[in-house]
């Protein structure tokens, strides 16, 4: 089996004992990389697998890279996959996942390092520093309560690394003062990569991230409050070696492909292209920049950043949800757009800072409003807070609201282990119901995508562990909806759509256009499930084990092309291309669905560990007993689907609720479908050992939580 | 005193000349034609040089990794011969710097290679004189790393193989897939997601180190918001 696109070893940190080992990657290819290497080392090395919370000394934290990190597949190269039992989840916190970008995963394979397991709690805050094989455990008390843009510049001095561009090169082995070898180690001219917690983490708050750079965040899983629990404050790395790829001549020409074909010209520029992997560079920040002065910034190997910095001095690097957290609130007291802006990019530099994952501020901010409003938070009140409510909308407020939240004081007390534990604590389990607190699956957050309209997120999140925040379908929304409001053109008609994605829905759903339609009279069928199914298998591997960004894969249409066919499982650029190129491998499209089930079935052998049954699967209330009214970004929620001939049309699927007991119908299809026990929701041993998993048949037939085979 | 228009393909500029104990072997190396009345050798001007937009590069190190890999078949920030500096936490646009290798008129890279009597590092005639270290001939005495006026320095250090590297537009590419140097293609070029490196056969005025900081920018930079100044 080749070992191309791979470091070759896996550091192993145990932090109670101050051990760093290595693991050889060869034990763990068969996964692929990422997450599905993460979720078998944890499933090795994790010795008790009933834990629910993350913070518990046992839970094991996985921080893993790719074979393709770090080379030029594009928009694949910086992505990194953080697994364990996360935090703050209700009412169980699930083995978990998170993906963070930037250049870390590139810098740990370059220092020799496929990723890293870390295990036990130190007994005071410690850092750690990676250069190259070296790995040092140095004491973070100096550390400890700084932001994570602090930590990292400090610990970029501490290494001996100047801040700034047009730096010389540095040797590695001269850095170390204190080492005795005269091995020529190489040189850099880069700064070392850092990942680390700010207080919210070393407080072991709810929703604490994991910071990498200005914007790069692991944000879902709590796994900030992870590292805080173990004392661990940051992981820096440098490294100096090399990433030996099967086919370099292939990868180059594969990359060359896809910006010549896939991705819209600079000369002829298409500014509303509809495509995934092919747009020109728009930053995605949700208010107008502040500036023109201004640069589009990526991960590694990024085909187009989704980021910019800006020559004010804020808001640099942040993109997406955390430019837009504070928006309804900042735009009541901002007299102008430009102060809008300025008070949202500062109030998501102040989430960057104290390491916070905004996200939950998404439903969750409007919740409290609601509270404050009802007369039963704030000063005096039932749940009392002195936080300056009245302020809301200035940036003072947001900065005391998400250092309230971060170190658990003021309601950052209540909330600390999760915003449902809080709104039980509270008394207020009837927001649940009445979509007051829109939090729909698992304790986090409805994403703007709902699950009463966009079922395959919600669906996919509820039998996931978290929200699913896996965007493969989710652009027809957003693409149609915007041409809708906004009166552009309709670049692709709702059949053609349909199609266009049929043809690489392979294997499940090939040639099945009617998986995508989620019209009431198809909501809850077996195609659907299929669908699910499909995007659950191909994120496993494709989208968190080889890691292709999120935001850019897969590319199902494309404008950019004569044919409308994106970039996904095409031969000249698919994703089994540039897998090949790098390992050697002869994986086909399906090779790779069929590897990220084995991973999901991993995974669901791991929750049912934790306590899963099939009866616990439930949305919050509200998805079932409230219409779904008022969209995050639209007025309307245009989809494509089937009207009463048969014709394709996109259509509106707001003003609908979910069937409870319809979707518990749907529930047992997906189960037959996956294989697994359609009463309890548990892999069964047939299905495991078809996969060559029988050693998790076994290990869920000693725990007595093996599904039981049906007819 | 060096007019770009005045510079033409492959001339040679008297002042760009080595003197003493170097002379025979260089000339050897570059051929007898570069021999000047006096016995003065001079080193004939590159044939292409890179430029750069430093405004408009998004930071991916594509071209670092696309370089390594052309060259050597292995993906590497320390193995590229361009090298992307950022820093995260300053300020557009001093967050990003391009280091890329000016094939100097002067080359003092070349100048200073003891190597005898041919030298390692020298510009290579059938490839446009693009400025090219033979490793098979290299010492790894590191004169050129040091030479070097700019920095980074645009020579680097292989410590694998304990000899020097340096940008040679791809004439020396197994892994490109197509013909690489001043005639043919340069990866960091083709491959730059943002196009924020382009080739030019006329020489940057030699004396001006933003000669080769260039705005490469078009329409469509402006109408995405980003500053075409």
């Amino acid at each position: 089996m080749s070992i191309c696109g791979y470091a070759g070893k896996i550091l192993r940190l145990d932090l109670a004992t101050k051990a760093a080992t290595a693991i050889p990657t060869e034990k763990y290819r068969r996964w692929g990389g990422g997450h599905g290497m993460g979720a078998a080392l944890f499933w090795d090395l994790c010795k008790d697998k009933t834990i629910t919370d993350g913070r518990h000394q046992a839970n094991v934290c996985c921080v893993m890279t790719s074979p393709l990190n770090g080379t030029i597949v594009p928009s694949a190269g910086g992505r990194c996959e953080v697994v364990g039992v996360g935090v703050g989840m209700y009412p169980i916190s699930w083995f978990t996942r998170s993906g963070f970008g930037g250049r870390f995963s590139t810098m740990l394979k370059h220092a020799g390092w496929d990723g890293i397991v870390i295990e036990g709690k130190a007994e005071k805050p410690v850092w750690i520093d990676i250069r190259n094989d070296r790995v040092i455990f140095r004491d973070a008390s100096g550390l400890w309560g700084k932001d994570t843009w602090t930590t990292q510049k400090e610990i970029w001095q501490m290494v001996g690394v100047p801040r700034g561009t047009k730096t010389a090169w540095q040797e590695l082995a001269r850095l170390d003062k204190d080492k005795k070898s005269a091995k020529d180690e190489g040189r850099f001219t880069q700064k070392p990569a850092v990942l680390t917690i700010g207080p919210a983490g070393e407080n072991q708050t709810a929703h604490a991230c994991l910071i990498h750079d200005a914007g790069n965040g692991a944000g879902q899983g709590g796994f900030g409050a992870v590292w805080g629990s173990k004392n661990l404050k940051a992981i820096s790395v440098l490294g100096t070696g090399s990433i030996r790829v099967a086919d370099a001549k292939s990868l180059i020409r594969a990359r060359m492909v896809t910006k010549e074909k896939y991705v819209a010209s600079s000369e002829r520029p298409d500014f509303r292209a509809w495509t995934r992997l092919g747009t020109l560079p728009k930053p995605i920040i949700q208010v107008p920049p502040p500036t023109k002065d201004r640069r589009p910034q990526s991960c590694q190997g990024c085909i187009n950043g989704c980021r910019t910095r800006y020559n004010v001095g804020y808001g640099n690097e942040s993109a997406c949800q955390e430019t837009a957290w504070y928006g309804p609130y900042a735009r009541k007291v901002a007299k102008n757009a430009a102060e809008n802006t300025e008070i949202n990019l500062k109030a998501a530099d102040i989430v960057q800072q104290y390491g916070f994952n905004s996200f939950v501020f998404q439903t969750g901010l409007h919740w409290l409003e609601h509270l404050y409003e009802e007369g039963v938070l704030g000063p005096g009140r039932k749940i009392p807070s002195e936080l300056p409510w009245k302020e809301i909308g200035t940036l003072n407020f947001a900065e005391k609201l998400v250092h309230a939240l971060s170190t658990k004081t003021d309601i950052g007390k209540d909330m600390a282990d999760g915003w449902v534990q809080a709104a039980i604590r509270w008394g207020r389990e009837k927001d649940l119901e009445t979509g007051a607190l829109q939090f729909s699956y698992w304790g986090w957050p409805e994403h703007g995508y709902d699950p009463r309209a966009e079922l395959e997120w919600g669906y996919g999140s509820i039998m996931g562990d978290r929200d699913t925040n896996t965007h493969c379908f989710n652009q027809i929304f957003t693409s149609v909806s915007a041409a809708f409001a906004f009166a552009m053109p309709i670049r692709i008609e709702a059949e053609e759509m349909v199609n266009l994605h049929a043809r690489k829905l392979s294997p499940y759903a090939k040639g099945r256009p009617e998986v995508l339609d989620f019209s009431d009279g198809n909501m809850y069928s077996e195609a659907v499930a299929q669908l699910v199914r499909w995007q659950q298998h191909y994120c496993r591997f494709w989208k968190q084990s080889a890691l292709f960004c999120d935001l850019k894969w897969p590319d199902f249409y494309n404008t950019n092309t004569p044919d409308l066919q994106g970039a996904t499982a095409s031969p000249d650029a698919g994703e089994q291309v540039f897998w090949n190129a790098v390992t050697g491998d002869k994986l086909s499209f399906e090779d790779g669905i069929e590897l990220g089930r084995r991973i999901w079935n991993l995974d669901n052998a791991i929750w049912v560990l934790q306590g899963r049954h099939r009866d616990m699967v439930h949305f919050a209330p509200y998805v079932y007993q409230t219409k779904f009214e008022k969209g995050e970004l639209f007025p309307f929620y245009m989809w494509p689907c089937r009207d009463e001939k048969g014709e394709w049309k996109y259509t509106d699927l707001m003003g609908r609720a979910l069937d409870k007991g319809k979707f518990e119908e749907w529930k047992t299809t997906f189960y037959r479908l996956e294989g697994w026990n359609r009463k309890t929701g548990w892999p069964k041993r047939s299905t495991l050992e078809k996969m060559d998993m029988t050693f998790v048949a076994d290990a869920l037939q000693a725990a007595k939580r093996l599904g039981e085979e049906e007819a | 005193m060096h007019d770009e228009k005045d510079l033409g393909r492959g001339r040679i500029s008297r002042r760009q000349f080595l003197r003493g104990a170097t002379i025979l072997g260089f000339a050897l190396a570059v051929g007898a034609d570069l021999i000047l009345p006096g016995e003065v050798l001079a080193i004939p001007n590159s044939e292409g040089f890179l430029l750069v937009d430093l405004k408009k590069c998004q930071g991916c190190g594509t071209c670092m990794m696309a370089c390594a890999l052309a060259h050597t078949g292995v993906a590497s920030y320390t193995f590229s011969r361009i090298q992307i500096e950022q820093d995260s936490f300053a300020n557009f646009p001093e967050d990003v710097f391009m280091a890329t290798c000016r094939q100097c008129q002067d080359a003092p890279c070349v100048e200073v290679c003891p190597v005898e009597p041919v030298k390692a590092n020298k510009p290579n005639e059938r490839f446009g004189n693009v400025r090219m270290i033979d490793q098979k001939l290299c010492i790894g005495c590191q004169a050129c790393i040091d030479a070097c006026p700019y920095t980074p320095s645009r020579v680097q250090w292989n410590h694998v193989i304990e000899r020097s590297q340096k940008c040679d537009l791809c004439v020396d590419t197994p892994y490109l897939g197509e013909p690489g140097g001043p005639g043919g293609t340069q990866t960091c070029v083709k491959i730059c997601p943002e196009n924020a490196i382009s080739f030019t056969r006329t020489m940057p005025n030699q004396k001006v180190e933003e000669s080769y900081f260039v705005n490469l920018r078009g329409p469509a930079w402006g109408k995405l918001g980003m500053t075409m100044e």
